[in-house]
């Protein structure tokens, strides 16, 4: 085949969770928005959707109170076309410590007969034992159900990240029988078109034959062109966001994207027609909710450094702004940038990002100096607890941490609670799903999900002004007359007590 | 790898609803939320109507008499193919059991979402559906063909009057006489057959015994030809001449649902069932017996109070199977909550013999707490050559009592004026403590008028 062929080209959209994550803190959808949808995204000829995450089943209980379960089986009812994607790190649910390696065949098992049957193993460290481990948990637990696996390659710009450094991964994938693909991900919408021509290369080269998909984020402006100089490349399979759940820091724009591709001479199999009902239904939930929709991004350079992807942008604002010092946010992303440094380039992919904001905040916002207080993730990272850093870590900032009291308990801290400790624990009558939420999150917040009862289920973007007009004429007793003029329109009600 | 991959099975891109009516716009609402763009099948007298504006696309078929419109198959198979449908829904009534027209769209590339033309036909001949019944083990009622120019004397006298004469190729109450009086039988085949000629094109008539106390309990299936599965039973023994009024689920007091229920899975089997369905028993509640009476091979127009105790869409179902997927739920999927109870608002007149009354809706409110499943609104034209039916009030609660205070309680916030209507009769027979009682049999209604003249 020639080098520069025109192919037919799969889709995977992955609004529903890193468009979600990356432009509405995670928080924007509710069962409801995602359930009126499933049906009609079951129809436009995705080949999967990046649907969930632990974090996003989190959130479901934490901000929703809702059951994350329940809204896994509910959208595989309504999309049993469409292999539905579930993001891992295969060390932790919900919780950012480090599970029992039973509890994670547990959550595998639960999410596969929840009808989750593709998953991403995401190694931030790229431990590729790690990977291989996980990845054959998720096969038994999907038993004989096809359920597909594919690894992540993280992307990221630094001494140790070469192209040869992703050709030897690739090749470890290529090599484990529990692996079915691999992607490139880009969490921060670095990967230029440039690098992108030797990178991909040399990927596909190690990968003997496993399929190649593209994952990047459009932060920089630059996703949209690296993902043509991908498809050109031999990429068949590249992840994008619809409507308002694009663009910005998620994935680029599906539509304009396949419009892109096929003015390139490739083809793109989906329902035109119902690729833009997803999209407008999604701008249509963002008018409807205040949610901001995503926009094109120009390049910026200072971004290169610092790396820190969308969905963790987006909360580090939330959180500022929540403790009143938003105008520090610049001060912020310096120190992000040095954390980064000392602690041997961990790739900003979930949970680093979360750790070296967290380190960035406590020396920038403590008062004292810096390091003066470490955030337990930290003290877990520098001594191991999520692999072997990169590159390692500033010897001054690790005596700094490590001769800390705090270090030595967490060194001796106990292994984490098995299955059968956990059920000790909560109590033999809490079914599996249950079990999973109390050891992620605290009880009172499961007791709160529990008690709201069952989600609501569907969701018209275009009624909720009226609804909420309505809900708030309601709670006004005092408005007995209501007007609304316009040119050629004049509607007048009347309260009974008015005249 | 399991098979969930972009271009395979995709499904319908474009539905052609060939009805009218509430079921038009059900049918609609479904298509819209699966994605599926429609068009709809209009005679002249619809072309304004509420469906008609709901769809994508309409396509004019013929004049406002059915027979020249919804009932022409020629011209309903034509717009499908004028329209670029990948399917026909039929709904209910009209030609949605019509063999001919499934037997077309399948000429045409068009998918008939409903039964294949064979079982449609099993179906449709009652007689050919009873002796299916019969060979799956399900108990029928005494009774047998009346061959031509044969006496139905010898065959009356086997099975004991009353006997009731019921026409081979349809329903609905044409072709449909109780005999009482041995010296009647003569007359009451010939007019029967007479009817039945004229309503279905086909004479054959045949008699059953005539059970004075029963009641109408059906269970829904869906079955994708090779599985069969029910989704639970449903009372609908408030009728007058066999129509239905009031329809609710689960059926109350019957003492052996579960093997009603798979009385109607084994026939389902048997007939290798693909789509979505309902058999039809007559439970004697004196012997406490039960009797198979037909198959409905298509959607109900009390399919919601089915929808309400599973949570399930019957309709993205039928179009499910129809697509070609087997079925998504195992029977130990299907689980049942609460009950439902469904209120028929027709524009006919209670109180002058149930006169219909054909005229414009001038103002129609509908509670917004409960399921209503409507065509009309303030503006609406009622045309003269169709059914009557206005509107479903669905109510569901966590129990009878529950499901049956909400359907008052909605009742008595619905309007609809212009038109004259069974409302008032319905909120009054909610208010019966018969019916309150639960597990009223066929004839309780007409006793209800009669005892009640002020009913009206």
């Amino acid at each position: 085949m020639a080098k520069s062929s025109a192919g037919r080209l799969e889709l995977v959209d992955v609004s529903l969770r890193d468009g979600n994550q990356s432009l509405w803190g995670a928080t924007g959808l509710r069962t409801a928005h995602i359930a009126q949808i499933a049906p009609v995204m079951n129809r436009v000829g995705f080949r999967a959707l990046d649907f969930s995450s632990s974090t996003a089943m989190g959130v479901s209980v934490r901000t929703h109170r809702e059951n994350p379960w329940d809204l896994l089986r509910l959208t595989r009812k309504a999309m049993p076309d469409t292999l539905l994607q579930f993001i891992g790190t295969g060390f932790r649910f919900i919780s950012w410590e480090k599970a029992h390696p039973e509890v994670m065949e547990l959550v595998y098992r639960c999410l596969v007969n929840a009808g989750m049957d593709r998953f991403v193993v995401l190694d931030p460290t790229h431990d590729m034992d790690a990977v291989r481990e996980t990845a054959r948990i998720i096969k038994a637990a999907g038993g004989t159900s096809g359920t597909e696996v594919i690894a992540a390659l993280t992307y990221t710009v630094s001494a140790a990240h070469d192209d040869a450094f992703y050709a030897g991964i690739a090749a470890r994938v290529a090599a484990c029988g529990d692996i079915d693909r691999a992607y490139i991900k880009d969490p921060a919408g670095i990967l230029t078109p440039e690098r992108a021509r030797t990178l991909i290369p040399a990927v596909l080269g190690s990968l003997h034959g496993k399929p190649l998909e593209l994952h990047a984020h459009a932060s920089l402006g630059l996703s949209p062109l690296t993902c043509l100089a991908a498809a050109e490349l031999g990429v068949r399979v590249l992840q994008v966001g619809c409507g308002a759940l694009g663009n910005g820091t998620s994935l680029p724009d599906a539509e304009k994207l396949v419009a892109n591709l096929r003015a390139s001479g490739h083809s793109v199999d989906v329902d035109d027609r119902l690729l833009a009902a997803v999209a407008r239904y999604f701008d249509g939930v963002a008018a409807a909710e205040g949610l901001p929709a995503g926009q094109p991004r120009e390049f910026d350079a200072a971004f290169m450094r610092h790396q820190v992807a969308g969905g963790v942008m987006t909360t580090l604002r939330r959180q500022l702004a929540e403790l009143g010092v938003e105008h520090r946010f610049d001060e912020v992303m310096e120190e992000i940038t040095v954390v980064r440094a000392e602690l041997g380039y961990p790739i900003m992919v979930t949970p680093f990002p979360q750790m070296v904001i967290g380190q960035a905040l406590a020396n920038v916002l403590s008062g004292g100096a810096r390091y003066d207080q470490v955030p337990d993730q930290v003290i877990r990272y520098v001594l191991g607890s999520f692999g072997k850093p990169t590159m390692p870590v500033d010897p001054d900032v690790l005596d700094r941490i490590l001769s800390r009291p705090r270090a030595r308990e967490l060194a001796d801290e106990p292994p984490p609670l098995s299955v059968a400790e956990l059920r000790h624990r909560f109590g033999d009558r809490v079914g599996d799903e249950e079990l999973l939420l109390r050891f992620g999150m605290p009880g009172a917040e499961v007791d709160a999900m529990l008690a709201a009862g069952p989600a609501v289920t569907h969701y018209n973007p275009d009624a909720q002004p009226l609804l909420r007009l309505l809900r708030e004429l309601g709670q006004r007793p005092a408005v007995d007359q209501l007007t609304v003029d316009k040119p050629g329109f004049r509607l007048e009600l009347k309260g009974r007590g008015a005249r | 790898m399991n098979g969930r991959h972009a271009g395979r099975g995709r499904g319908f891109q474009r539905v052609l609803v060939a009805n009218r009516g509430e079921i038009a716009a059900r049918v609609i609402r479904t298509c819209r939320r699966l994605g599926i763009e429609t068009v709809l099948t209009v005679s002249d007298a619809d072309a304004g109507s509420r469906p008609a504006r709901l769809a994508d696309k309409t396509i004019r078929i013929g004049p406002a008499p059915a027979r020249a419109s919804y009932l022409n198959v020629d011209a309903v198979a034509a717009a499908a193919v004028a329209a670029g449908a990948d399917a026909i829904h039929p709904g209910y009534g009209f030609l949605s059991e019509n063999a001919r027209l499934a037997r077309a769209c399948a000429a045409a590339g068009v998918v008939f979402i409903g039964p294949d033309p064979r079982t449609l036909e099993a179906t449709g001949d009652k007689l050919a559906a009873r002796e299916h019944a019969a060979a799956a083990g399900l108990p029928v009622l005494p009774g047998g063909h009346v061959p031509p120019d044969a006496s139905a004397r010898e065959l009356a006298g086997r099975i004991g009057f009353p006997v009731l004469v019921k026409a081979a190729g349809g329903g609905g109450g044409r072709g449909l006489r109780v005999v009482r009086d041995p010296a009647d039988l003569a007359q009451a085949v010939a007019v029967a057959s007479a009817e039945a000629a004229a309503a279905f094109g086909d004479p054959r008539v045949y008699l059953e015994r005539y059970v004075t106390r029963g009641r109408h309990v059906e269970v829904q299936i869906l079955g994708d030809g090779d599985r069969v599965i029910h989704l639970g039973d449903r009372d609908c023994s408030v009728q007058r001449r066999y129509q239905k009024l009031i329809e609710e689920a689960p059926a109350p007091l019957v003492g052996d649902a579960a093997r009603l229920r798979a009385a109607a899975v084994a026939l389902g089997r048997r007939l290798g069932y693909r789509g979505a369905g309902t058999v039809e028993f007559l439970v004697d509640s004196g012997r406490d017996a039960f009797y198979f009476l037909e198959v409905n091979a298509r959607i109900q127009v009390e399919h919601p109070v089915t929808e309400k105790i599973t949570g399930l869409d019957l309709v993205a179902e039928q179009i499910a199977i129809a697509e070609g997927r087997p079925l998504r739920l195992s029977q130990q999927d299907v689980t049942f909550s609460g009950h439902a109870i469904e209120c028929r608002i027709n524009a006919e007149d209670p109180g002058n013999g149930f006169l219909p009354s054909p005229g414009t809706v001038t103002n129609a409110v509908f509670p917004a707490d409960v399921r209503v499943d409507t065509h009309v609104q303030a503006g609406s034209a009622v045309p003269p050559h169709y059914d009557s039916l206005l509107a479903k009030v669905i109510a569901h609660g966590d129990s009878r009592a529950a499901a049956l205070a909400a359907l008052r309680s909605a009742l008595d916030r619905c309007e609809i004026d212009g038109v004259t209507t069974n409302l008032r009769m319905h909120r009054e027979l909610l208010a019966d403590p018969e019916f309150e009682r639960g597990g009223v049999d066929t004839g309780y209604l007409e006793r209800w008028i009669t005892v009640g003249a002020s009913h009206g």
